[in-house]
């Protein structure tokens, strides 16, 4: 395809032309945003309070999806689900962010990008198939017993580690560390190396210069790849079903076994609430962090 | 190469558990194909390599026939997002109003795939409801089938999806372009498209590429929206889920979650490997260029 020649008062003009019709083509992206995910995610807040039919709903003002949620085993095991994803983030942190540290502090500037992007591959392997997979690693005669057992470390296989509470935090540490390393590491690239150097040549140690340089200038991306992490550990169903044992649920589990049941209500209004819990926090973090400070290095 | 050159342990340490952490990552897809060869299958004392796992896979038409599907909908969702991330990236450039699109482009990043799934399925039966008053009463019947669960809805979830990573990397991409050489290309006559096209495209074709490549991933990985949106058909995830599901894990559902887990590995390293030797090859380039007169 080549350029498109543009003569005076032609058709052509006005379509491909600088003030042509070709400059709305620049608002296509942001219109199907808007009604297909801002759209029918607002919506979730009106489709909540609608009425149950037996197979659908119908237009009215109820509380009755709130009421059943919050007054059934559902809201405990959701606060369940909030604590076990709250944990995955504050491991994750301690597992990957160091790594970022690392990476921009200490790695070399041509090959830091490299080094980042290692963590890409295991991202982009199907989640579906890294939890699925994470079943005969932690089983009772899985990869991690039988090592164990090998090494004489353990005299029978932990049951604790499948099936259990402990299991959903595994899973969810391993679906969503590489966020807390992208996140982590972007942030950092904010941060000038001199910075470090002149921590080192004016003998701050380490946890000083942790604590009073690295976390304040890597805030807006830790918070970022926290919230990520604790909003997707709340919310993949899949995980708790595959790693979590009979009654294990998230919020996530709860959504799609409210839609099977046909209680769409239910499902709404359990999906505002995270909508409304995800919008909380992130325009918390924006006003504690200008999480916007995130993308600088790409804007 | 700048080492730490105080505490080298600590440098190599760190090296080491980083490492380590990737090759955790990765461990469970490894072990999970390490198994699909294995014809006693899970837990079995003896390990006797086999094929047999792959063949029953291939010989059982429900897989083929989803495999067909998820080709299908990985090229829409790719023929979508891309030209989407695209088109937003250079939107993003040149809009006053940049925390809102950006804000707009990677929200779907953060909303979990159960809520945007349900919430859009709602909403596409909400609107196949008013599609389908239509057509009977004013006899429009031609919008009937508009937002049927089917194909359609189902690349609608994957481009949302998708369509943050494309715009991501192909944004990356353009902040190493120089606008200034937009700016020349017009300046010498050209028009915008084509000042694009030859310019700015050439140059940032290897984001676009490595977002067409993420997206096909993305989308042949996906399983929660598609399942909740596809209506009839079925796509890999979904057969493999199914099958997780109601037989328990069998062989066979070893080899398919080996299946998937190599095609996305060797996508993803072919773009690693191509975009980092072609980066390679440009710096070896530069340096040439670079390369004082009578000084080689």
């Amino acid at each position: 395809m080549g350029g498109v020649p543009v003569a005076a008062g032609s058709w052509r003009r006005r379509v491909f032309g600088e003030e042509g019709l070709v400059r709305y083509v620049f608002l296509l992206p942001a219109a199907f945003m808007v009604l297909c995910f801002a759209v029918p995610v607002g919506l979730t807040l009106v489709w909540s309070v609608f009425k149950r039919t037996q197979f659908w709903m119908e237009p009215g003002l109820t509380l009755f999806a709130y009421e059943t949620f919050f007054t059934s085993a559902r809201a405990e095991n959701f606060a369940y689900a909030m604590v076990h994803a709250a944990i995955a983030v504050v491991v994750s942190f301690l597992l990957g962010f160091p790594i970022a540290v690392f990476v921009r502090r200490r790695v070399p500037v041509s090959i830091q990008h490299r080094v980042i992007l290692l963590f890409i591959l295991p991202f982009m392997i199907s989640e579906l198939i890294r939890v699925f997979a994470l079943r005969p690693v932690l089983a009772r005669h899985g990869l991690v017993n039988e090592f164990l057992l090998q090494l004489g470390v353990i005299d029978e296989p932990i049951s604790a580690i499948l099936f259990t509470p402990l299991g959903v935090i595994i899973g969810d540490v391993m679906s969503f560390l590489p966020f807390m390393v992208f996140s982590g590491f972007l942030a950092m690239e904010a941060v000038q190396r001199y910075v470090f150097e002149v921590c080192d040549d004016l003998g701050a140690g380490a946890l000083h210069t942790f604590k009073d340089v690295i976390l304040p200038l890597a805030a807006p991306g830790i918070f970022a790849g926290s919230v990520f992490i604790f909003v997707n550990g709340l919310g993949v169903g899949l995980i708790p079903n595959i790693l979590g044992g009979p009654g294990a649920v998230n919020a996530g589990s709860i959504v799609f076994e409210s839609i099977v049941a046909l209680d769409f209500p239910l499902a709404m209004a359990i999906s505002a609430i995270m909508i409304v819990t995800l919008v909380a926090l992130l325009w918390i973090g924006h006003w504690l962090f200008d999480l916007t400070r995130v993308l600088e290095p790409i804007s | 190469m700048l080492q730490d050159y105080r505490n080298p342990w600590l440098y190599r340490g760190m090296w080491v558990y980083l490492l380590l952490l990737v090759g955790a990552l990765l461990l469970p897809v490894f072990y999970t194909i390490y198994i699909s060869f294995n014809e006693h299958g899970f837990g079995a004392q003896i390990y006797d390599f086999t094929w047999d796992w792959y063949r029953v896979m291939l010989g059982n038409t429900q897989i083929i026939d989803s495999l067909r599907w998820t080709l299908g909908l990985g090229a829409a969702t790719v023929a979508i997002a891309v030209p989407m991330g695209l088109i937003a990236a250079k939107h993003y450039k040149r809009t006053r109003h940049k925390l809102v699109l950006v804000t707009l482009m990677l929200a779907p990043l953060f909303v979990p795939a159960d809520i945007l799934g349900s919430a859009l399925l709602v909403y596409f039966k909400n609107l196949n409801r008013a599609c389908n008053w239509l057509a009977d009463t004013l006899g429009l019947e031609w919008i009937r089938t508009w937002f049927e669960l089917g194909f359609g809805t189902a690349l609608v979830g994957q481009v949302l999806w998708t369509v943050p990573y494309a715009f991501i990397v192909i944004l990356i991409t353009m902040s190493r372009y120089h606008a200034q050489q937009t700016e020349a290309a017009r300046s010498c006559g050209a028009t915008g498209w084509q000042a694009f096209w030859r310019v700015e495209f050439p140059q940032i074709r290897v984001g676009v590429a490595s977002a067409s490549a993420f997206v096909f991933i993305l989308s042949f990985n996906e399983y929660t929206r598609t399942n909740l949106l596809k209506g009839g058909f079925d796509t890999f995830t979904t057969v493999l889920i199914s099958h997780m599901f109601n037989t328990g894990m069998s062989e066979d559902s070893y080899a398919m979650a080996g299946t998937v887990s190599v095609i996305s590995m060797l996508v993803v390293g072919g773009v690693l490997v191509w975009s980092l030797a072609r980066v390679e090859r440009l710096e070896r380039e530069a340096r040439a260029a670079a390369t004082p007169l009578g000084s080689a």
